[in-house]
């Protein structure tokens, strides 16, 4: 393994630079400015529609809608990542200079998970509202903001495998969003009761949803339990979802 | 002197040390025979072709080879794109890849590059192996891609930048290797320019300015003159072959005495012109691999082109190739 890696430091300097360099490029782009002004638009109008119609200084409803909008507006961010890379060729340029997968993925990543938090930031006129409008529970915004994070970081890097996997960026799309909408569902207390009563031992869906889904680890967090289950099963399923996006991209195995 | 080139001949890849069996002293005369045609039998056994008869290299070089490719095969799901290929290529060694479209030069130039590896056989750069140590191999290693792809939204002077910190260059060794390609490969007017508002032949030379920033001692260019003008062509000939003699000032390989140049193209005149050897390839095979001053000899002799004597060759071989 070491003969195929540089060394943690050096391999840190090289993620920073590809991350810097792609967030760039993605903002220097016209896509990513596009889907990101839309998003917020329609986030923060969604959420203004429902606070001025309910009078409800909370954000309960904005955080329980994130998980589904994500699935598919981060896929939006994530499918340019390697798919641009493979189209245009410059993935053969990218390697030949002397870095693995490993730190090609993560610095992908990395600048995804900028932009990520640039959309997060903008949302934030939300709470300030609710600050000047009432006084809000902030421990419950908070927690919420972590799971909206930690569930957006999972389906990003659901995203850049996708982007690993295709030259076509439509294709790495749906490669994200449908996956990662599925894994969300998987978790809604409907779906759940629809696969429980498909099998005899009337727990399919729970158990599926327990093993699998983000969204019952993303609800713990929206009702402010903070436990290192969640972080393990976020970075978890994070984790693999970047190893599989290197091990794709290391030609050897591919 | 014979003897000695022949010594050295010997040591490197088949079609070589098999191509050099009548030029040993005629005390060695009988026991090379006996082994080139080991060797002989054995490469029949893999389908490889030598070169009839013809003289080894008069290459002067005696370092250990820089690019040494021994037996390489690979296949794309049931095409064979590369079948049982070795060469060698020594520091300071312009050396032409020649063949058709589809021929396996690409393919050969990316298992070099570390981007595929080999099914079958070993490649070694500047001593490291492409599958056991590749990023020491692209440590080492300047390319030059085919279609020359760049990151397009990028100026030029931030892609130089980017490839400089990626392979560890910064500050004043930086700005002094950026410097040096900017100057030779004429990019000064368009630095602040991107990628894609610069013309084929400047995005040709981008390429090879971002291939040789980390001064490696070995240059892999696939089709480099592709979009070039005749002027920039003629220019850019005279600029490969500098390269190859010009002493490495940095980096590990620092003090070596000439890169070894390894680029691929389908005009032979191109590389006649550029090349110290010509390796031949078709469907995959390694058909000729011989001293340009050698082919040059010898289609005077026989009163014909260069074109005329390689493309009969290559038919020759080819036939044998095809039994």
């Amino acid at each position: 393994m070491s003969k195929h890696q540089p060394p943690l430091r050096e391999g840190a300097r090289l993620s920073r630079l590809i991350a810097g360099r792609d967030l760039a490029a993605a903002l220097d782009s016209s896509i990513a400015p596009v889907v990101l002004i839309a998003s917020l638009l329609l986030v923060n109008t969604a959420f203004m529609n429902g606070f001025f119609l309910h009078g409800r200084v909370e954000m309960s409803s904005f955080f329980q809608a994130m998980p589904l909008f994500l699935a598919v507006f981060l896929p939006a961010l994530s499918m340019r990542l390697f798919a641009e890379e493979h189209k245009t060729r410059t993935i053969e340029v990218l390697f030949s200079l002397p870095i693995s997968p490993r730190e090609a993925v993560l610095g992908k990543y990395l600048a995804a998970l900028g932009l990520f938090v640039l959309f997060l930031l903008g949302t934030l006129p939300i709470p300030g509202l609710l600050l000047v409008m009432g006084e809000p529970d902030l421990g419950a915004i908070v927690s919420g903001y972590l799971g909206v994070f930690l569930i957006g970081a999972e389906l990003l890097a659901l995203g850049v495998l996708a982007s690993a996997i295709t030259s076509d960026q439509i294709v790495a799309f749906i490669a994200a969003a449908a996956p990662g909408a599925t894994l969300v569902l998987l978790g809604d207390f409907r779906v759940k009761r629809v696969l429980d009563g498909l099998t005899a031992s009337q727990s399919l869906g729970t158990d599926i949803a327990s093993w699998i889904s983000p969204l019952p680890v993303f609800e713990e967090l929206l009702r402010g339990v903070v436990g290192v289950s969640s972080l393990i099963h976020f970075g978890a399923f994070t984790a693999f979802f970047l190893w599989a996006a290197a091990q794709r991209l290391d030609r050897k195995n591919a | 002197m014979w003897i000695l080139r022949s010594i050295q001949w010997g040591a490197r890849g088949p079609v070589e040390s098999a191509s050099a069996r009548c030029y040993k002293s005629d005390a060695k005369r009988g026991a090379a025979r006996r082994r080139a045609k080991e060797r002989h039998n054995e490469r029949q056994a893999t389908g490889f072709k030598s070169t009839p008869l013809t003289p080894p290299p008069s290459s002067s070089k005696t370092v250990d080879p820089m690019i040494r490719v021994v037996d390489v095969t690979k296949s794309y799901g049931d095409t064979v794109a590369v079948q049982g290929v070795s060469f060698d290529v020594a520091a300071g060694e312009v050396v032409g890849f020649l063949g058709p479209n589809g021929a396996g030069k690409s393919t050969l130039l990316k298992m070099i590059s570390t981007w595929h590896s080999p099914d079958r056989g070993k490649i070694q750069v500047a001593g490291f192996d492409t599958t056991e140590a590749p990023l020491a191999v692209r440590q080492n290693l300047g390319y030059l891609p085919e279609h020359n792809a760049l990151w397009d939204t990028m100026t030029v002077d931030r892609l130089l930048r980017f490839i400089g910190t990626m392979r560890g260059l910064s500050g004043a060794q930086l700005a002094q290797r950026r410097a040096w390609v900017v100057d030779r490969c004429k990019l000064s007017s368009v630095l602040q320019k991107r990628v894609n508002e610069c013309s084929k032949g400047f995005r040709q030379r981008i390429g090879v300015a971002g291939a040789l920033l980390h001064d490696p001692p070995v240059v892999l260019l696939d089709e480099p003159t592709h979009g070039l003008d005749p002027m920039q062509v003629v220019a850019f000939r005279d600029f490969i072959r500098e390269l190859a003699t010009m002493p490495i000032t940095s980096g590990s390989a620092a003090g070596t005495a000439g890169r070894a140049v390894l680029f691929s193209s389908h005009i032979l005149a191109e590389v006649a012109a550029i090349s110290d050897r010509i390796l031949v390839i078709r469907e995959g095979k390694l058909l000729l691999d011989e001293r340009t001053e050698v082919l040059k000899d010898r289609a005077a002799a026989k009163n014909t082109t260069l074109e005329e004597l390689v493309v009969g060759q290559m038919a020759a071989q080819g036939k044998e190739v095809g039994k």
